[in-house]
């Protein structure tokens, strides 16, 4: 109770002296206010970016394992792996042997190429050869039309189907189901049309100008023999849980299939999301951090402004101090007054710089890239101001807490 | 027979509210050693009007210091209501002033910027009184000093004389053993100052301890027993009519 009273009292004194210096408080906490604009902006700034990443990669989907020659993040001097055998469509077929009844594993091959539609071409498109699986790893499916079947594959069909751009780009409004593309020097029939993936970012892979066709066929025509072409193998694991287990037998598994010893490392890498994602933490974590300590500078700048008006609210208080200890205040009482001065300022600080930073967030949003208001942010920056408020409100408040009611009734 | 002697047999079932016993105090201005007490030994018994004189420098303000419990004695011992407050940490000693010490200040000392009613609350918020009854407490304590129209007043609204009323409510609500009033007419005119005595005068007659701090003799009158100190040390100690 008694506690209780002190923390309500004092709270109500605090907001009594700061309404009695309204222009002061506000100039105060404007410090306050942009520190934590500063850091709210980049934290949400910071989502966003992320945001954007998951978006670009999610077609890589979170339960699908990568075998390839090469890692999609090379750390160190690369010809370790441009020495490796290449992968072979054989081990791909071995390794769905292998795991049948548990993984869906799916080979592919690309390369870029120009292609024709009567008189347009658009250049530099990447073919994938594949199979009818690449549907269920992918996680796209066509948004008109069909996608490959397995007959396509067997018989080595030269059908295609094309991104929604290529659409777009090769045959206006015109359906493209039915029509013919030139890849390369080779005819195709376009039979499906992939639904549109939107624009992508961070230098991700661009699914809206990609054309599939059966990876029999890769072979066949567009100059690789289908037996020594470096092939890609994506495996979609049972279930998200089983990931991890499931790595390991493919590992297993591929070492057999390439025939390795034992003391001998693997001559394949194995890439997923995580990978990519962990890249991506490593890269901007040290981004982000520098930022965040960048614009920590504007709030601890602001953090001492407060504590210098809080040594000016003790001092013009002294006084004051001396009454209220004279009838009967407690160094606690005078401590939590100014604590509660300093924080109050900070908090409304943090609140009004809040609102900002979401109105910042909003045009980031608008024209940038997915960035939001994470209720964590806001409860991290309201905690946080109510820090500063407290750290820097401490040591003026002590001072006063401290000061011998003797001395401080007898300052005019 | 000294005052003690003559106390003790007149009020024989008076208890000392206020034993002081060979209390001295010395503190350092610079590098001067100033004995502000020498060695002073005092009761002071419920119900009495006593009034502590003396020119500057002689104690007085230590000594009402030191009475107030504002401050602790070099040495020697200093017992309020029983209680052994030489040896009480700063904590106790801010208890001991909310509870048993109602200060009446020369300057008033209200808090600027809240209302009457605020600092007469005051004490009562310290002490952990819940707000229902402060508010009775509070309008009463008003109430007897006749200010119930200036409740809602800030203190920098009021004249003198009426914050040096609103002091003595404040000084009243905790029910204090002493009322210690530092030269409480010090900075009124001698009208409003006489109003302030008879306001003192009605709380004596009430039961109320009271100490006077002052140096003039037409406000000693008022008192029952005039303390006179010079250079540390008590050097009268009488009975007047009152």
């Amino acid at each position: 109770m008694k506690l209780y009273l002190d923390i309500s009292e004092s709270f109500k004194i605090a907001l009594s002296a700061i309404v009695a210096n309204k222009s002061r408080g506000a100039l105060t906490a404007l410090g306050i206010i942009i520190g934590i604009v500063a850091v709210i902006t980049t934290m949400t700034a910071a989502n966003g970016l992320k945001n954007t990443f998951r978006q670009t990669f999610a077609s890589v989907g979170s339960d699908v394992i990568y075998v390839s020659k090469r890692p999609w993040v090379q750390m160190g001097p690369g010809f370790r792996f441009r020495n490796r055998n290449d992968i072979s469509l054989a081990a791909s077929d071995a390794l769905q042997q292998k795991l049948l009844g548990r993984g869906i594993v799916n080979p592919s091959i690309g390369g870029n190429k120009n292609v024709k539609y009567q008189s347009k071409i658009l250049e530099n498109i990447n073919v994938s050869g594949t199979t009818e699986k690449q549907i269920i790893v992918s996680d796209m499916v066509p948004s008109t039309g069909r996608f490959l079947m397995p007959f396509d594959i067997e018989y080595k069909k030269s059908v295609a189907v094309i991104g929604s751009e290529i659409a777009d780009g090769l045959y206006g409004k015109s359906d493209p189901i039915g029509k013919h593309i030139k890849i390369g020097r080779n005819k195709f029939l376009v039979i499906g049309v992939m639904e549109k993936q939107g624009t992508s970012f961070f230098g991700g892979p661009n699914f809206d100008r990609q054309i599939y066709i059966p990876i029999t066929t890769f072979g066949k025509t567009l100059g690789h023999n289908g037996g020594r072409a470096n092939v890609n193998i994506a495996i979609k694991a049972p279930s998200q849980e089983s990931m991890a287990d499931f790595e390991f037998e493919v590992i297993g598994e591929m070492r057999k299939i390439r025939g390795l010893k034992p003391a001998e490392d693997d001559d394949f890498s194995i890439n997923k999301l995580d990978t990519l994602l962990d890249a991506y933490n490593n890269m901007m974590g040290a981004v982000v951090l520098v930022g965040l300590i960048i614009t920590s500078i504007s709030l601890f700048v602001g953090g001492v402004g407060v504590m210098n008006i809080m040594f000016v609210s003790v001092t013009e208080r002294t006084k004051e101090i001396g009454i209220r200890k004279a009838i009967g205040a407690k160094r606690r009482s005078i401590l939590l007054q100014f604590l509660f001065e300093s924080s109050t300022i900070c908090l409304f600080g943090g609140v009004v710089g809040l609102i900002f930073a979401a109105l910042l967030t909003k045009v980031i949003n608008d024209m940038l890239m997915p960035a939001s208001l994470s209720p964590a942010i806001v409860v991290s920056a309201l905690l946080i101001s109510v820090f500063v408020g407290v750290v820097s409100g401490f040591v003026p408040a002590y001072r006063g807490a401290k000061l011998d009611p003797i001395e401080a009734l007898r300052y005019e | 027979m000294s005052v003690q002697e003559q106390l003790a047999t007149e009020v024989a079932v008076a208890e000392a509210i206020l034993q002081i016993n060979n209390v001295t105090r010395t503190y350092f201005m610079g590098d001067q050693e100033v004995n502000a007490l020498r060695g002073v030994s005092l009761n002071i018994y419920k119900g009495e009007y006593v009034a502590i004189m003396g020119p500057s420098g002689s104690g007085k303000s230590t000594l009402m210091n030191t009475i107030g419990c504002l401050d602790v004695p070099t040495s020697g011992s200093y017992h309020l209501e029983g209680v052994a407050v030489n040896e009480m940490s700063e904590d106790q000693l801010a208890e001991i002033r909310n509870e048993k010490i109602g200060f009446v200040f020369q300057t008033f000392n209200l808090v600027p910027r809240v209302s009457v009613f605020q600092n007469v609350e005051l004490p009562l918020i310290y002490k952990g009184v819940a707000k229902r009854k402060r508010k009775e407490i509070v309008e009463k304590a008003i109430a007897s000093v006749g200010l119930e129209d200036r409740a809602g007043h800030k203190s920098n609204e009021l004249s003198g004389g009426q914050r040096q009323r609103v002091a003595i409510a404040r000084a009243l609500v905790c029910e204090p053993s002493i009322i210690l009033a530092d030269e409480p007419t010090g900075n009124l005119d001698s009208k409003t100052g006489e109003e302030i005595m008879g306001l003192m005068n009605r709380l004596h007659e009430k039961g109320h301890t009271i100490i006077l701090v002052t140096h003039e003799d037409e406000i000693a009158e008022h008192a029952n027993r005039v303390i006179r100190l010079r250079d540390g040390l008590i050097e009268s100690d009488t009975l007047t009519a009152g």
